[in-house]
C-alpha cells in the first residue's frame, strides 16, 4: 500500500469506503500504516478537545480494537500480524494519554509545540513555599494521631490538586494560539500536579502504619 | 468446520491437571483420552522408565510413590524460574533441581535431574503437551499442529516464553499465549449478553489469578488483574505436610527426607485437604516404622486455621485489583470461580466476603479454562467474530538506570499490545554496544525486580561518546511476551539486539530441544507400533493354533508340522524384534501360509452350520475379519 505518509487517507483506497479512523477501514478490514501528521484524537476519530466523553472515548477503541487486533489476523501473513500488533499499541497507547487528565494536558501541550518536562522543570512562583507548609501541617497532624484532622489535611490538599488542574483544564484548549511564556507556566502547573501527588502519598502511608502500630503497642 | 489442515486446539497446561479442547459449530468441547474409561483430564505428571520410555498422566501419577525420583509433578512451578529462585520447593520436591551446565554467571535456569540426565521445565512441559496434541490426533484422526495455550494472568515474561518454548519443543506452532482468568470470563460470558462487569478468582495448584472484567458486545476487556505465580492448592498441601513432618519429629525424633516418604505424605494431605471439603474431620495414620503409627485427627477448623496466612494472601490481591480497576465490590455483578482449589469451603467463604455476594459456581471449576481455551481458538480460526479479548499486562516493565532504579517504561494493568520507546546513547567514545538490563516488577530498586534478561544493542558505529542516538521500542505484544527492536537515529538503520534470558532458553535451545523431542517422539512412536503389531501376531497365531486343533485333520502332516514351526518361528521374533514393520511383513507372510488351512476350516464350518445352525457362520467370520486390519 503506497499510502502517503504525509496526510491522513480520507477514503480507503481498497474499497472507497470514507475511514473514520485513518489506520483502518471498518468496511472491509483492510490496514494502514499510522500516517505521522495523525495524533491520538485523529487515531481515535475523536475531536480534539480537553473535556473527553469517557464513555465515548472507550466505545471509540473498543470499536476500532474490534478490527484490528491482532487475533483478527491470525490466519494472515506475518507483516499483516505485525502490522496489526503495531496499530493496536498505538491505539492503546492513545487511550491511555487520552483518558488520564494530566497525561492527555500534557499530550496537548506537546502538540501545541510546548516544552517537554525535560525543558521546563520549574513550578509556579509560590508553590514550593506552599509545599513547604503543607508538609509540616501534615506532619502535625500525624503526630496528632487524630485521623479527623489528618482526613482533613487530605481533603484540603486534593482540592488544592483539584483547583491546579481546573486551571489546566481551562488552559488546554487554546494552547496553539498561546505565547510561549504562556505554554511555559502550563508546564509549571503540570509539574505541580506531582508535588500534590507527593503530599497526598504522605498523608495517605504513614498515619495508618503509625497509628495501628500505636494502638498494638 | 475448519478446513483441513486448520484445526487449532486449546490447551490448558494445569500445575496439577491438563486438559485439550476444540470448537466446532456446536460450541467448545474437550476432548477425552483414548482409553474407553478416560476422562478429559490429563495429570500433569511425567514418569521416566527404567528403559527411558516416558508416561504422562494418570498411569504416571499412579507410580509417583514408588517413584519418586523419576515421577515429575507440578513442573508448571518451574517454568522460567532459576535455582535460587526455588529453595523453598527444593527442600520439599521429591525430584532432584540441578543447573544445567552450561549456564553462565548472567543466567540462572532451573532443571529436574532424572536418571543422570537434565530437563529443563520447557521439555517436560512438553511431554504434556506432546500427550494432549497425540489425544486430539487420534480424535480427528488427523495431525493437529496450532494450539492456543494458557498461563496465570500473573505470569512474567520468562514464564510465559517458557511456555511458548513447551509448545516448540512439543511440535506445536503457538497460535497464542491467553490468561487463564480472561479465557475462563469467555466460557462464562460466551451466551450473555446483557453487559456486566465480572470478578475471575482462579486458584490452582500453583498459581492464583484475580482478574476483573467489563464485558460488553462480545468484547471482553479486562481491566485490571493480580496475583502471583507461587500460590496455590500445593501450598495448602505443604501446610499439612509441615505439620505431620514437625509432629512426627516431636514424638518420634525421626526426620523426614526420604523421598519415597516424602511423596506418600504428599499424595496423604492432598487426600486430607479434599476429604476436609466435605466433612468436618479428617484422621490421617501414617506408619513410620515398626510398632511406630503417627496417628492424628485434623478438624476443619483447624485446617481453616492453617491455610489462613495464603487465603489471606489472595484476599489482598483481590482488593489490590479493584483498586487498579477503580472499583468497588457493589459494582462488581458477579464474580466466577476457576481452578480445583476454590472448591474448598473457607476460599469460597472468604471470597464471598470480600466481593459481598455469593460466587459464581455452576461452571466446572477444572474444565472452565480448557473450555475458554477451545473458544479462543476459535477466535483465531475467524469463526467467531464476534468476539474478542482485550487483555491487560500484569506487571511493569522497565529498564535499569544508572544508579541501579527501576526507570519504568510501561505501567502494569496497561492494555496489550502495547510499546515504548527509549533513546539511549554511549558512555564512551568508540563505544559500539550498550546493554539494556530490562526489568518487570512493581519495586523501586532493580534488584528487587525480575530481569527478563540482558539486551545488548550491537553495531553501533564508533562515535564520540553520547553522539549515537539510538532509538529502542518496547512492545508487548498480545500473548504478553516482550519484542524489542532497536533503531539509530543518525543512520535510520535497524541496530541489531542480542537478548541473553535471565531465565530462559535461546532459540537455538529451543529448536535443538525440538530436534532431541522429535527423535524421541518417533522412538515412542515406534515403541507404541510395536506393542499393537505384537498384539496382532499374538492374536493371529491364537487364531491359527485353534485351528490346526480343530481342523488340522484337514490337512497333511508335512503342512501341519511346517504350520506349527512356523507358528514357534514367528512368536519368538516378536519376541526379539524391536522393528514393528519387519514384525508386520513375517505376520502377513505367515498369514498367507494359513489360508489353505482357513479356507478349508471355513468349509467344514459351513458344511457343519448347513446341518446345524445358520446364525453362527457370521459369527465365526466376524474375528477374522477384525483382525487383519487391525494394525494398519
Amino acid at each position: 500500500m503506497s499510502c502517503t505518509e504525509s496526510t491522513v487517507p480520507v477514503k480507503c483506497l481498497k474499497c472507497q469506503a470514507e475511514l473514520a479512523s485513518p489506520i483502518v477501514c471498518t468496511g472491509c478490514r483492510t490496514l494502514y500504516p499510522p500516517p505521522q501528521s495523525a495524533d491520538y484524537f485523529d487515531l481515535l476519530g475523536l475531536q480534539r478537545n480537553y473535556v473527553i466523553d469517557e464513555s465515548q472515548l472507550t466505545a471509540a477503541v473498543r470499536a476500532i480494537s474490534r478490527k484490528i487486533h491482532p487475533d483478527r489476523f491470525a490466519d494472515q501473513p506475518p507483516e499483516m500480524r505485525k502490522l496489526a500488533t503495531r496499530l493496536s499499541a498505538e491505539v492503546n497507547q492513545a487511550m491511555t494519554v487520552l483518558k488520564d487528565p494530566v497525561q492527555r494536558a500534557a499530550y496537548m501541550l506537546e502538540l501545541a509545540g510546548g516544552p517537554s518536562a525535560a525543558e521546563v522543570r520549574d513550578v509556579p512562583g509560590d508553590l514550593l513555599a506552599e509545599v513547604m507548609v503543607l508538609r509540616e501541617q501534615i506532619d502535625e497532624a500525624q503526630s496528632s494521631q487524630d485521623a479527623q484532622v489528618v482526613e482533613q489535611m487530605r481533603s484540603s490538599i486534593q482540592a488544592r490538586r483539584a483547583q491546579a488542574l481546573e486551571q489546566i483544564a481551562s488552559r488546554a484548549d487554546q494552547l496553539a494560539a498561546h505565547s510561549d511564556e504562556d505554554k511555559k507556566e502550563f508546564r509549571r502547573l503540570l509539574n505541580s500536579l506531582k508535588y500534590f501527588d507527593n503530599l497526598l502519598e504522605q498523608v495517605a502511608a504513614d498515619p495508618l502504619a503509625r497509628a495501628s502500630g500505636a494502638d498494638n503497642g | 468446520m475448519a478446513e483441513a489442515g486448520d484445526i487449532i486446539i486449546g490447551i490448558d497446561l494445569g500445575t496439577t491437571n491438563s486438559l485439550v479442547g476444540y470448537s466446532d459449530d456446536s460450541g467448545p468441547r474437550l476432548i477425552p483420552g483414548p482409553a474407553a474409561d478416560d476422562d478429559v483430564i490429563l495429570p500433569s505428571v511425567v514418569a521416566f522408565h527404567e528403559d527411558g520410555g516416558v508416561t504422562v498422566g494418570h498411569e504416571a501419577r499412579a507410580h509417583a510413590v514408588e517413584r519418586p525420583l523419576t515421577t515429575i509433578y507440578s513442573i508448571k512451578r518451574l517454568m522460567g524460574k532459576g535455582i535460587a529462585d526455588l529453595k523453598d520447593d527444593a527442600a520439599r520436591l521429591p525430584y532432584r533441581l540441578a543447573q544445567p551446565d552450561d549456564d553462565t554467571e548472567q543466567r540462572d535456569v532451573a532443571a529436574v535431574v532424572v536418571n543422570d540426565r537434565c530437563y529443563t521445565p520447557p521439555e517436560i512441559s512438553a511431554m504434556i503437551l506432546r500427550e494432549l496434541k497425540v489425544r486430539a490426533e487420534r480424535h480427528f484422526g488427523r495431525s493437529v499442529s496450532r494450539a492456543v495455550i494458557t498461563v496465570p494472568a500473573h505470569f512474567d515474561d520468562a514464564q510465559r516464553q517458557a511456555t511458548r518454548d513447551a509448545g516448540q519443543i512439543a511440535g506445536l506452532d503457538v497460535a497464542r499465549i491467553v490468561n487463564e482468568p480472561t479465557v475462563a470470563a469467555l466460557a462464562y460470558g460466551l451466551d450473555r449478553t446483557e453487559h456486566a462487569t465480572i470478578a475471575v478468582y482462579d486458584l490452582g495448584g500453583g498459581t492464583f489469578d484475580i482478574s476483573i472484567l467489563r464485558l460488553e458486545e462480545g468484547v471482553f476487556e479486562v481491566l485490571a488483574t493480580n496475583g502471583d505465580t507461587h500460590l496455590g492448592g500445593d501450598d495448602f498441601d505443604h501446610t499439612l505436610i509441615d505439620l505431620y513432618s514437625r509432629e512426627i519429629r516431636e514424638q518420634f525424633g525421626i526426620e523426614i527426607a526420604t523421598p519415597t516418604i516424602k511423596q506418600q505424605l504428599r499424595t496423604l494431605s492432598e487426600n486430607i485437604k479434599k476429604r476436609l471439603s466435605d466433612q468436618d474431620t479428617a484422621r490421617v495414620e501414617i506408619a513410620i516404622g515398626p510398632d511406630k503409627v503417627y496417628r492424628r485427627t485434623i478438624t476443619r477448623e483447624e485446617f481453616e486455621k492453617m491455610i489462613e496466612p495464603l487465603v489471606g494472601r489472595t484476599i489482598l490481591a483481590c482488593s489490590r485489583a479493584m483498586k487498579a480497576a477503580e472499583l468497588i465490590p457493589e459494582q462488581i455483578n458477579e464474580v466466577v470461580l476457576v481452578g480445583g482449589s476454590t472448591r474448598v469451603p473457607y476460599v469460597r467463604q472468604r471470597v464471598a466476603e470480600v466481593f459481598r455476594c455469593r460466587p459464581y459456581t455452576a461452571l466446572d471449576p477444572e474444565q472452565v479454562v480448557a473450555i475458554g481455551a477451545a473458544v479462543q481458538a476459535s477466535i483465531l480460526g475467524g469463526a467467531n467474530r464476534d468476539v474478542l479479548l482485550l487483555d491487560v499486562t500484569p506487571l511493569s516493565l522497565g529498564i535499569e538506570t544508572l544508579g541501579g532504579a527501576m526507570g519504568k517504561l510501561m505501567s502494569a494493568n496497561v492494555r496489550i499490545p502495547c510499546q515504548a520507546t527509549e533513546t539511549f546513547t554511549t558512555f564512551q567514545d568508540g563505544q559500539t554496544a550498550v546493554k539494556i538490563n530490562v526489568l518487570q516488577g512493581e519495586r523501586e530498586l532493580a534488584r528487587d525486580c525480575r530481569s527478563l534478561g540482558v539486551f545488548e544493542l550491537q553495531n553501533i558505529p564508533p562515535m564520540p561518546a553520547g553522539i549515537p542516538k539510538i532509538d529502542v521500542t518496547f512492545l508487548i505484544d498480545q500473548n504478553g511476551i516482550l519484542n524489542v527492536s532497536a533503531r539509530e537515529q543518525r543512520s535510520g538503520k535497524t541496530a541489531s539486539v542480542q537478548i541473553i534470558p535471565s531465565h530462559g532458553l535461546t532459540r537455538e535451545e529451543v529448536r535443538h530441544m525440538q530436534e532431541e523431542a522429535i527423535k524421541y517422539a518417533r522412538e515412542d512412536m515406534t515403541a507404541h507400533h510395536l506393542i499393537d503389531v505384537r498384539a496382532a501376531v499374538e492374536f493371529d497365531l491364537n487364531k491359527a493354533e485353534q485351528m490346526i486343533e480343530r481342523y488340522g485333520h484337514l490337512i497333511d502332516d508335512a503342512k501341519r508340522r511346517s504350520l506349527t514351526a512356523a507358528i514357534a518361528d514367528l512368536r519368538a521374533f516378536a519376541r526379539q524384534t524391536d522393528d514393528p514393520v519387519a514384525l508386520n511383513e513375517r505376520r502377513e507372510v505367515f498369514n498367507r501360509s494359513t489360508t489353505s488351512l482357513a479356507e478349508r476350516a471355513m468349509t467344514a464350518t459351513l458344511q457343519v452350520d448347513d446341518t446345524d445352525e445358520p446364525e453362527s457362520a457370521a459369527k465365526q467370520s466376524s474375528p477374522q475379519d477384525a483382525s487383519s486390519p487391525s494394525t494398519t
